[in-house]
């Protein structure tokens, strides 16, 4: 039960590593590539917090094995930001993450990285929705701090604001 | 170290060679919702692995006049957007879109909602409202199995350890035909269910009569279960009313649900008897809309 080579495609870039087949694709972000914007918790895809895009899907990263990430995309929140290659320059925060800070949709933070994820996620796919869509959206993930009020405040406004591309994202 | 070793199989062929030289000592993995918690948890231990990601076919769904074919490896995210299953067959996309939250639905599949068989699990009384039938492929050839059949207890299945699930196969509605689901949980999203029920009606050309009924129950007994006796009450007669009590009371007696930290048994027979009558409402409701 040897380590096996897997390339992983993580926010445009290429990874190599070396890895046991059973790790999973959240162990070997935080612990093999130092992405630790990715958070661990619950291990058992209640809480949302390890949320990462696979392909544009929000997935739960504490049960995706790493030998199966391979081959599709994968976007974590440290690859939200702007690269600089559209019409904002590098650096520029995500119209979601700027909403975040914006409406104070942040307390203790430990849930935004996977509650980002979902709503872009979502909004991707239902570029104006309801307060409801939005909560349903955000259904598998948890705030511990309860400040759900915000964070879909937060997501309503970035969506409007991605519908209207008064930022470009 | 590794726990387990993992293979990769290009093709349906290499993946049941790989069962059958393993037998019990693997795995397959489809979504991995299920698989890897109980890896985690201890409460599996493979030595294998066999991930059916690059095995071609397993992720279609195909609808025709006759029948609703839905592969092993098709995600409830799929079941959610097939137009075709919006319609009379509607059910499944009720049972789909209540698992998890998105992350757990964009991989969770059909074919690991049958093979983990949790008493609880809400697509299967969809499946069994369908009629649903579950192909397996081993060494010696394809067998079908009626999902009735292949759920023998909570977490057990009919399954050999050398065979593949590729498929489950479920009768198309005719005319005059409605599904619904409903699901009672203590909370609307991320819930284990208390009590899940699936019900199809096939209605009569007046559109007042009964000709055909399913009535199938989750969470009340250690698989999910149908109702015979329910159905029986249902056929031939009138629908509402009279009928649809009766039935739902021969459901509620046909359930044998227990006490847990969800709810106690007491509650989840009484709610037996109101979702079955509430689904049968909404079946007629739908067959009488679309036609």
């Amino acid at each position: 039960m040897a380590r096996i080579p897997i390339t992983l495609t993580i926010n445009g870039e290429l990874h190599e590593a070396l890895i046991e087949p059973d790790r999973t694709l959240l162990d070997v972000l935080r612990t093999d590539l130092g992405l630790t914007g990715t958070k661990t918790n619950c291990l058992d895809a209640e809480c949302g917090v390890c949320t990462v895009l696979a392909d544009g899907l929000a997935v739960n990263a504490c049960l995706y094995l790493a030998v199966v990430a391979q081959g599709r995309a994968i976007t974590t929140i440290e690859g939200l930001a702007s690269t600089g290659e559209g019409l904002a320059p590098a650096g520029t925060m995500h119209p979601l993450q700027e909403a975040f800070v914006e409406h104070g949709a942040v307390q203790c933070g430990y849930c935004i990285p996977g509650m980002i994820l979902s709503a872009k996620a979502y909004l991707d796919d239902h570029p104006r929705p309801t307060e409801l869509q939005v909560r349903e959206a955000l259904a598998g993930n948890l705030c511990r701090c309860t400040g759900y009020q915000k964070i879909v405040d937060a997501v309503l406004a970035a969506a409007s604001r991605m519908a209207t591309g008064a930022v470009a994202s | 170290m590794s726990r387990f070793e993992y293979h990769q199989p290009e093709s349906m062929a290499d993946a049941v060679d790989l069962a059958a030289r393993f037998g019990e000592r693997a795995s397959f993995l489809a979504g991995g919702t299920d698989l890897i918690v109980q890896i985690e948890r201890g409460r599996a231990a493979p030595d294998h692995v066999i991930g059916l990601g690059r095995v071609p076919g397993l992720d279609r769904v195909e609808v025709d006049g006759r029948r609703i074919s839905l592969g092993a490896r098709v995600t409830h995210r799929a079941i959610e957007r097939t137009p075709a299953l919006a319609g009379p067959p509607r059910c499944l996309v009720e049972g789909a879109e209540v698992i998890g939250g998105h992350q757990v639905r964009n991989v969770a599949t059909v074919g690991g909602n049958l093979v983990n068989a949790s008493p609880a699990a809400d697509l299967v009384p969809c499946l069994l409202a369908l009629d649903g039938a579950v192909t397996l492929v081993g060494p010696g050839g394809e067998r079908e199995l009626p999902v009735e059949r292949f759920l023998v207890g909570p977490n057990r299945t009919a399954r050999r350890p050398d065979e593949l699930v590729t498929r489950v196969t479920l009768s198309a509605l005719p005319p005059r035909a409605a599904t619904a689901f409903l699901k009672a949980g203590r909370r609307r999203a991320m819930e284990i269910s208390v009590v899940c029920v699936a019900a199809r009606l096939v209605l009569d050309a007046s559109l007042e009569r009964c000709l055909e009924a399913r009535v199938a129950l989750g969470a009340v007994a250690p698989t999910a279960v149908r109702a015979h006796a329910a159905e029986r009450l249902l056929e031939g007669r009138p629908v509402g009313g009279e009928a649809f009590r009766r039935a739902a009371e021969a459901a509620q007696e046909s359930c044998r649900p227990i006490d847990d930290v969800r709810a106690s048994a007491t509650f989840r027979q009484h709610l037996v008897g109101v979702l079955v009558r509430r689904a049968l409402d909404r079946c007629v409701e739908r067959a009488r809309r679309a036609a």
